[in-house]
């Protein structure tokens, strides 16, 4: 075979100008080898073809749609600045007032039908309202940033009523934005923001409510947001994001690490 | 003027992209919603640098190299073969089961170049470009995925075997 493989694929790729192709079917018809070699990537092409171009007739999966509906609903000019920090506050503190607990299913802040949560899931479905509420904040998306590194955790502690401090997701390629106070039903929780060099977001929430026994990670959803939480005998932990699934539950390992 | 509308154009062809590369229809649609959160929310730094599906097609490749390498256990292939009407093979068709599985043995990066001309039709330049690469290297990962495939799938002459399949004869 004179003519190789390297000089075939832009050939068998219409990647030629007419002459340089005359040119190889000129040395074609005396090489069998690449005639050859030249119908077997044409078979090649058809399986391929033939395997995976269906898949793009195929209904789009609604999860997949709901991500641009929600950039339209969010981008629309009546509603240039969605979710500014006191809407979500008086929205908070309404709940408060009416003495409803968040995972009670009363639905501020959330998209579509609300499931069924199941018995303890308050701290996990706050947390992924919180997420949802302050991870789209563009001005505002913390109250102390990370510079005040010192500040932020002994506010946070205060606030809580335990120490706390902001695990390092440096690993994951999340980096610390800084924290906030949330409402939480058993007083206050606190929020650690962090963001990759992306833009994307993952928000650490700890909440004052613990259990007697420790818990495993339970897998916790919402529309596009989704997370883990735990809780040991203090409080209440949920690593929340957008992220996929196996990326939060590395955050979320790394979460219950540093945190123990 | 809004970009939405282009991206949502993009989704099929991405979905049909991500599975393929991965094998694996759940992980390949969260690839594609990972891409389209990212691509949403940078939306407004886009500055119709190029075709808006070239621009998906780049940010999907990254965040597919993240994951490799922020988790390479995670992204071995498995075969869940789509469902074929699956004829024998006659003269000149290869079957196409065994196809699907001989992808699935490519090392990800020639898996990655061929897609894109293959399926997605996208030229030697372009396909440069989306993998962040030189066209030679391009080229030869082309060549030898190709090779690959023909050896696995039987059609590799004995006279001309894929050098990188050549490691257990001295």
């Amino acid at each position: 075979m004179t003519l190789t493989p390297e000089t075939l694929l832009p050939y068998h790729a219409g990647d030629l100008s007419p002459d340089a192709a005359a040119r190889i079917e000129a040395q074609l018809a005396a090489d069998p080898q690449a005639q050859a070699l030249l119908a077997d990537w044409q078979a090649q092409d058809a399986a391929l073809a033939a395997l995976y171009r269906p898949i793009a007739d195929e209904p789009v999966p609604l999860r997949l749609t709901a991500v641009l509906q929600r950039a339209e609903a969010q981008g629309r000019p009546t509603a240039p600045q969605p979710a500014a920090p006191w809407r979500g506050r008086v929205a908070l503190a309404a709940v408060l007032m009416l003495g409803i607990g968040l995972g009670g299913g009363l639905g501020w802040g959330l998209r579509g039908a609300l499931p069924a949560a199941p018995p303890g899931a308050d701290p996990a479905l706050a947390a992924l309202a919180a997420h949802d509420t302050f991870a789209v904040e563009v001005v505002h998306p913390v109250e102390v940033p990370a510079s005040d590194a010192a500040h932020l955790t002994a506010w946070l502690s205060k606030r809580l009523g335990h120490p706390i401090h902001a695990p390092d997701f440096a690993a994951s390629g999340f980096r610390l934005m800084g924290g906030r106070v949330v409402p939480a039903e058993g007083g206050t929780a606190a929020l650690f923001l962090y963001e990759d060099a992306a833009g994307q977001r993952v928000t650490l929430y700890v909440a004052p409510e613990g259990s007697p026994r420790e818990t495993a990670f339970r897998f916790v959803e919402r529309g596009a947001t989704q997370g883990f939480w735990w809780t040991d005998a203090a409080l209440s932990y949920a690593v929340i994001g957008t992220l996929p699934r196996d990326q939060l539950r590395l955050i979320a390992v790394e979460a219950y690490r540093q945190l123990i | 003027m809004t970009i939405l509308p282009q991206i949502e154009a993009a989704i099929p062809a991405l979905r049909r992209y991500a599975r393929a590369l991965l094998r694996d229809a759940d992980r390949a649609d969260d690839l594609v919603q990972d891409c389209l959160e990212r691509a949403v929310a940078r939306r407004h730094d886009w500055r119709g640098e190029g075709p808006v599906q070239a621009w998906l097609f780049r940010i999907l490749l990254n965040r597919h190299r993240d994951l490799i390498r922020a988790n390479p256990g995670h992204l071995v292939a498995v075969d869940d073969l789509p469902e074929l009407a699956a004829p024998a093979p006659q003269d000149g068709h290869l079957a196409l089961a065994e196809v699907h599985r001989a992808m699935g043995r490519l090392p990800a990066d020639q898996r990655a170049a061929l897609l894109l001309v293959a399926v997605e039709g996208r030229s030697f330049d372009q396909a440069a470009d989306l993998l962040g690469i030189p066209k030679g290297t391009l080229m030869s990962r082309l060549a030898r995925a190709r090779a690959n495939l023909r050896h696995q799938t039987g059609r590799s002459d004995a006279s001309r075997p894929d050098p990188k399949n050549r490691t257990n004869t001295p």
